[in-house]
């Protein structure tokens, strides 16, 4: 067992770690669109008088409600037999999960940018800055969800875990495998989720404040 | 006086015996190839069929692949690989000359139909739906099946080792409708030739395609000391082609070449010159030396030959009716519309399972969700410790989880107890989903009824319900997340609507309007729930205005 952890240690840690990479590529992308796309559609949902407040609400409401698993797929089989002005649509593995995570991070960020735009209306610009914690909850949440990229074969961090549980041949050492990936996941994303507390809290003890 | 009966007369009489009593000798396949190549050249004034042209030309027009390394390949002006060197055995038993003509799997059948080639020897599987495009020639000159091929180390025996896993596939390979029929996973691609660097990158752990297409790449020492086929299985008989009209003589030569070259072993010794497997070629060799088979008749004895291999899907009723709309669409919209769900009845099944199966998956991971939202609510509100703690815990321990890897832990569970099956799947993604979001929406009932501790309320069920109400928009946003999950339990082998499409697209066209259609049925769905658990929430919401 001892020879089994030590090559785990050694062999699969790192080659896990570096894998993990590719999950925040993937998140940083996804996030870095869902703003371009989401902030505009939050000016128009605040501010776009009822042709746009309605347009806008309708294009929010179909993102929030897009599987990213299906729109994965979607794009992965339509968009590579597809063109537009002579140019392939076709996309590489990583920017395929990461557009697909779009539509959950433009619905977020919208939303949460309509909510923010509301306080600073409501003379709240320390509520409004709430808007930094929630999308830092978006990107952890996204960077979780990222994983779905196995299912494709792109070579991010879940891939990785599944590729050398299959090679155990007992479910004890495959539940090592995947306890070692939940700890690897899940301590960025509990920090994360901690800063995002302390950010609440330190911009909810500023407002009370003022 | 003894009567003596003469011996020459017995043995007269015994020889007459036994030649009355033997069957008749059947005509041999060289006798009567020889008979056909003389009948054939004879009429060289007025050729009717491509064998007497061919004959009376002195050229053979083979046409066959340039790039399928150990079958077909060219260097320079020169072909070599099995198919070439049989195509030079057969002229070189016709006394012909042989021309090779270049084919691909799309233009090998319509270049015999443009009697641009005499026959085609190209790697072409003998199957129903072909039989109505081209005569095959009989005996098969080559069998392949569909090997899976893994790294070394992981351990495949049978079926029941690779149910649930992915398996990397080119798309319309004819054994894909058996891989999907194992409870395998498949992951597409558009060209075969990527699958062997796709297991080196690791992108695949498995892949299945053609023996014949693998053989190559295991002659190379690096990919034969990481790889190597686990299993074989959708045997394909491979057969000479000729064009339906004008060939017939030529078919009936090629038939009994075919036999000759089995029975004194010419294609086996071809077959290790190109270190292409033989198994088959082996088998073969001992039955046409069998006397019943060694005929001029045997390539058409049902026990000598082999069949061809049964593809065809059975249509639905309304096929027709499909096409029309599929008609109508190109001519009003000019949108190239294909629905091949509504086509065949194996397809018209996995799509209608696939739909039943998803709004299962959906109501059993929205009910998951909300009886675990209660229980850890439940328990991580709780004064006791003994619940309380353990409850965070696993709290944690979910949310630190990637829902993927929830999935695919709850799958490794769920078949240590019970064996692999598409409803064992379901369950296990169902409880998956449900713990992911219900221990999330937990803790937002936890912390209400922290809150209404804080306010001073009273512990018991009415505080516990005033929480419920209090955590309904939570609630309600772990739900619409857990109906927005249920396509991942694809990946765990569930049989829902988007590894049921996938199944599909790997045995049929119409891939863009598929995925379209599969967006289109899983967003809707989804706003539905969103409407429904808007509606729970205000009734909550309003529960907690009485209380």
């Amino acid at each position: 067992m001892s020879a089994f952890l030590h090559e785990l240690w050694t062999d699969f840690v790192p080659t896990l770690l570096s894998a993990m990479v590719t999950n925040f590529e993937i998140s940083f992308i996804a996030l870095a669109l869902g703003l371009a796309i989401g902030l505009p559609l939050a000016l128009l949902r605040d501010r776009g008088g009822g042709v746009g407040v309605g347009v806008s609400a309708t294009i929010i409401a179909l993102m929030r409600a897009a599987p990213t698993f299906v729109v994965m797929f979607f794009l992965l089989n339509v968009l590579r037999d597809l063109s537009l002005f002579g140019v392939k649509l076709a996309m590489s593995g990583v920017m395929t999960v990461a557009v697909s995570l779009v539509p959950y991070s433009a619905a977020y960020v919208a939303d949460a940018g309509v909510e923010a735009l509301r306080q600073l209306r409501r003379g709240s610009p320390l509520g409004a800055l709430l808007f930094l914690p929630n999308v830092t909850r978006a990107f952890f949440v996204i960077v979780m969800s990222s994983g779905a990229a196995a299912a494709i074969g792109v070579p991010e961090g879940i891939s990785m875990i599944l590729r050398e549980a299959a090679l155990l041949p007992t479910l004890g050492q495959r539940l090592v495998v995947f306890a070692i990936g939940i700890v690897l996941f899940g301590v960025p994303l509990q920090l994360g989720l901690a800063l995002m507390r302390w950010l609440q809290r330190e911009l909810g003890r500023r407002t009370m404040a003022a | 006086m003894r009567w003596r009966f003469p011996g020459g007369l017995l043995a007269c009489v015994l020889t007459l015996l036994a030649a009355a009593s033997a069957p008749a000798r059947a005509e041999t396949p060289d006798a009567a190839l020889a008979a056909l190549v003389e009948e054939a050249k004879a009429n060289c004034e007025h050729p009717s069929d491509r064998l007497e042209r061919i004959l009376c030309n002195g050229r053979l027009r083979s046409g066959v692949r340039e790039y399928y390394p150990l079958f077909g390949t060219r260097e320079g002006t020169t072909h070599l690989g099995y198919e070439p060197d049989v195509s030079r055995a057969i002229a070189s038993k016709l006394g012909v000359e042989v021309d090779f003509v270049r084919v691909n799997a799309a233009s090998r059948i319509p270049l015999l139909a443009q009697d641009r080639i005499d026959f085609a020897i190209a790697t072409m599987g003998h199957n129903t739906q072909r039989d109505g495009q081209v005569r095959f020639i009989r005996p098969h000159y080559y069998q392949s099946e569909t090997v899976l091929v893994a790294p070394k180390a992981l351990r495949v025996r049978d079926w029941k080792d690779v149910a649930a896993s992915t398996i990397c596939v080119s798309v319309g390979n004819g054994s894909n409708a058996e891989l999907v029929s194992r409870n395998t996973r498949l992951m597409l691609f558009d060209e075969a030739g990527v699958l062997p660097d796709r297991l080196r990158d690791e992108t695949c752990t498995l892949a299945a395609q053609d023996d014949s297409f693998f053989a190559f790449y295991f002659t190379d020492p690096a990919f034969a000391a990481q790889f190597e086929p686990k299993m074989g299985f959708a045997q394909v008989p491979w057969g000479m082609g000729v064009a339906r009209t004008g060939s017939d003589k030529l078919a009936r030569a090629l038939d009994l070449v075919s036999q000759i070259f089995h029975r004194d072993g010419v294609f086996l010794d071809i077959a290790r010159k190109n270190r292409i497997g033989t198994a088959f070629l082996e088998k073969q060799r001992e039955v046409w030396q069998r006397p019943e088979c060694n005929t001029a008749t045997g390539s058409t004895n049902k026990d000598c030959i082999l069949p061809a291999l049964d593809t065809a899907l059975q249509p639905t009723p309304f096929v027709g009716r499909v096409n029309e709309l599929e008609d109508w669409f190109e001519k009003i919209f000019g949108l190239d519309v294909t629905l091949p769900m509504f086509k065949t009845m194996p397809a018209l099944s996995l799509f209608v399972n696939g739909v039943v199966n998803s709004l299962i998956l959906i109501a059993g991971a929205l009910t998951a969700t909300l009886g675990f939202a209660i229980a850890f609510g439940f328990a991580l509100g709780s004064e006791s410790r003994l619940l309380r703690w353990p409850a965070r815990l696993v709290t944690v321990t979910l949310q630190s989880s990637p829902i993927v890897l929830t999935l695919v832990i709850a799958a490794a569970f769920a078949n240590a107890i019970v064996p692999y099956s598409s409803a064992v799947a379901l369950v296990a993604a169902i409880l998956a989903l449900g713990l992911s979001n219900g221990s999330n929406a937990g803790q937002a009932v936890s912390e209400a009824v922290v809150s209404l501790h804080h306010e001073g309320r009273h512990s018991g069920m009415g505080l516990f319900v005033q929480a419920l109400a209090r955590s309904a928009t939570s609630i309600v946003s772990f739900l619409v997340n857990a109906a927005k999950g249920t396509p991942i339990a694809s990946f765990i082998g569930a049989p829902e609507l988007l590894s049921a499409l996938t199944d599909i697209t790997s045995f049929s066209s119409g891939r863009v309007t598929t995925y379209c259609l599969l967006l289109v049925f899983y967003t809707v769905v989804v706003m539905v729930v969103v409407w429904l658990c808007n509606k729970l929430r205000a009734w909550l919401e309003r529960g907690e205005v009485r209380a």
